[in-house]
């Protein structure tokens, strides 16, 4: 009997790691092989550059800089998921080794990039990485730069300058477009002083830092824990305390506007979605990634416009479309 | 003494419906836990219980997939899961075999769902629910079913309580009394799976197991009389489930600050003391037991 036991909980235990490990190892390194096949690797097929933005804001811009002479793919792209849990596919993997340009965001965001990188050696494949470009040092907790104003203006200019340096012919060009680009910014950024004049330090709640850069900007002040959009955004259950912290923002009206990242949704974030509602606190859908039929600067600046539009006439505006 | 009060439990303990919520759902489940655990002990079906949580881990992924409740893609696969055990389990030998094969499908088909939930379907922490629980956060229109689920789980055992026994203990002997012994296996299967899944919407699929036999095991351990193994193993699951979940409330303060560690964590870690604690005491009573034979001879 007492052999037995022992036998069985040994049994427990190692079947418990098994499953964990089937469990979570099941998607983690899927950086397959790329066969350096076909395609020309490092040159140009009818005088057009290849582009691959990691996300497809930073594809959009690429675009918008490269214009006739790139040829972008965006990996992440739907709004529907969560960007936090991608994982990489044979097909991109390919695309990424024969490209002349990447634009990733690093800060762990997109790890994967990293890998299908170095499994397809390209020495004249240039990589922007905003993360390093920017400085911004791997403690750095919010990942999501592209909310940040500052951060477009200066990646559009290193997209430009890389590209000047792989068709230097076209350098002109390409800095045309950067001027183009950094105007068509302007009604965003002067949306965002509005705000802040406005209504500075008006009190907000959200359920993950996605658009926390673009609140900061605004002037507004976030009273969600930190601790609670890290564990909502890390996909992990945030503790009770800050759970009953974010329910009193909302039920006891200490907030004026509720921001919902649309694109990481549970059981938790839709209740707390409720709880807005009853209580009749206005709710700004926010995105992760660049929604459909949107490009970068539209996308920034209707999403400031529907903060704006919750402050002042306590309107939701839930979704882009 | 308030300050003492506050040391033990952290501010808003009392105040909290999260709190109150978990409280509830982990009585059901230690209860239940601890009742059946001592009849998956005796009867060495601990695999079985726990290869019952990982089936109804895949209904659970295969749930979020479809946009319904965890519990109910737990219960169905694990229930179905369970008929399917007792079916091909005719023979002791067999079972264990056939039990990991099937279980190892069965994950396989839970990593699929898994993957499309968290890829298509915008569901992130659907891994982490369902492998270690989420107490705190569960949809509070599901604990009055829980509990009723509870309820009749306990009463089903009670009801079969004395034939069990028998044939847990003694199968022929229990056949030889006229005891249909293959409809009480499939009668306490679904009892077990019922008792599996509830526990792993609470700590998880990975840690029922542990509720389900750490418990009972401890108690068989410390008592030879099956009533007073259940009482004990029942107090047991209990005190390490209350515990754990008033130190994952507290933990809130402990670094990093501001986070609380996972409740599954801190009962898997009493359930361990309790058994350690156990083992030592009955080491000490063989060794008092020897040393009195010897001076007596």
């Amino acid at each position: 009997m007492l052999q037995h036991k022992k036998k069985t909980i040994g049994v427990i235990s190692i079947m418990g790691g098994l499953s964990l490990l089937s469990l979570t190892g099941c998607g983690s390194n899927m950086a397959a092989p790329v066969n350096p096949s076909s395609g020309s690797v490092g040159t140009t097929q009818h005088g057009v550059l290849l582009g691959v933005g990691a996300e497809n804001e930073y594809a959009n811009v690429m675009q918008q800089i490269g214009g006739k002479y790139l040829s972008v793919s965006a990996i992440m792209s739907d709004p529907n998921t969560d960007p936090h849990e991608y994982e990489a596919s044979p097909q991109t993997s390919s695309m990424i080794a024969h490209a002349n340009l990447i634009v990733q965001n690093g800060l762990g965001y997109d790890d994967f990039m990293n890998k299908l990188e170095s499994a397809s050696g390209n020495p004249h494949r240039k990589i922007i990485e905003v993360q390093t470009s920017l400085g911004y040092s791997n403690s750095t907790p919010n990942p999501h730069l592209w909310y940040a104003p500052s951060t477009m203006p200066r990646v559009a200019q290193l997209i430009a300058d890389d590209l000047s340096a792989l068709l230097p012919a076209h350098k002109a060009y390409f800095n045309h477009n950067v001027a183009i680009f950094d105007a068509s910014l302007q009604p965003y950024d002067r949306e965002l002083e509005h705000v802040q004049k406005e209504f500075k330090n008006a009190p907000v709640a959200t359920t993950e830092p996605v658009c926390d850069y673009m609140l900061e900007a605004a002037g507004m002040a976030n009273k969600t824990p930190w601790s609670f959009q890290a564990a909502i955004m890390n996909g992990i259950d945030p503790s009770p305390q800050d759970v009953n912290t974010e329910e009193q923002l909302l039920s006891n009206h200490q907030v004026d506007v509720f921001l919902y990242n649309q694109q990481v949704v549970d059981s938790l974030t839709t209740s707390l979605l409720q709880i807005a509602k009853q209580h009749h606190i206005p709710v700004v859908g926010v995105y992760e990634t660049m929604p459909p039929n949107y490009s970068y600067q539209s996308w920034m600046q209707d999403e400031v416009i529907d903060l704006q539009k919750a402050l002042q006439y306590h309107t939701s505006t839930q979704t882009l479309s | 003494m308030r300050t003492l009060l506050n040391v033990i439990f952290a501010p808003g303990f009392f105040q909290s419906s999260e709190v109150f919520n978990a409280l509830v759902l982990g009585t059901v489940v230690a209860v239940i836990s601890g009742v059946v655990g001592v009849f998956a002990v005796i009867r060495g079906q601990s695999f079985a219980g726990h290869a019952l949580a990982d089936f109804g881990a895949t209904g659970a992924s295969g749930a979020f997939l479809i946009g319904v409740n965890a519990l109910w893609g737990f219960l169905s696969v694990g229930i179905l899961g369970g008929a399917g055990m007792d079916l091909l389990g005719k023979r002791p030998r067999e079972r264990d075999v056939a039990t990991g094969i099937i279980l190892s499908f069965m994950l396989g088909i839970g990593a699929l769902f898994l993957y499309f939930t968290t890829t298509e379907k915008n569901i992130s922490g659907a891994p982490i629910t369902i492998l270690f629980g989420s107490i705190f956060l569960v949809d509070a229109r599901m604990i009055p079913i829980i509990v009723i689920l509870g309820i009749i789980t306990l009463l089903v055992v009670l009801f079969l309580y004395r034939p069990l026994i028998l044939s847990s203990i003694h199968p022929d002997l229990a056949r030889s009394r006229g005891v249909n012994v293959r409809l009480l296996s499939m009668l306490f299967m679904s009892a077990l799976a019922m008792t599996v899944e509830q526990s792993a919407i609470v700590i998880g699929a990975l840690l029922s197991t542990a509720l389900l036999i750490g418990p009972a095991a401890t108690a068989i351990r410390l008592t030879s009389s099956i009533s007073h193994a259940i009482v004990l193993s029942v107090f047991i699951g209990l005190t390490v489930t209350w515990g754990g979940i008033l130190l994952a409330y507290d933990s809130y303060y402990f670094p990093p600050v501001g986070r609380g560690w996972p409740v599954s964590f801190f009962v898997a870690s009493l359930i361990l003391v309790f058994y350690m604690l156990a083992q030592l005491y009955t080491a000490k009573n063989i060794r008092k037991k020897d040393m009195i034979a010897k001076e007596s001879s």
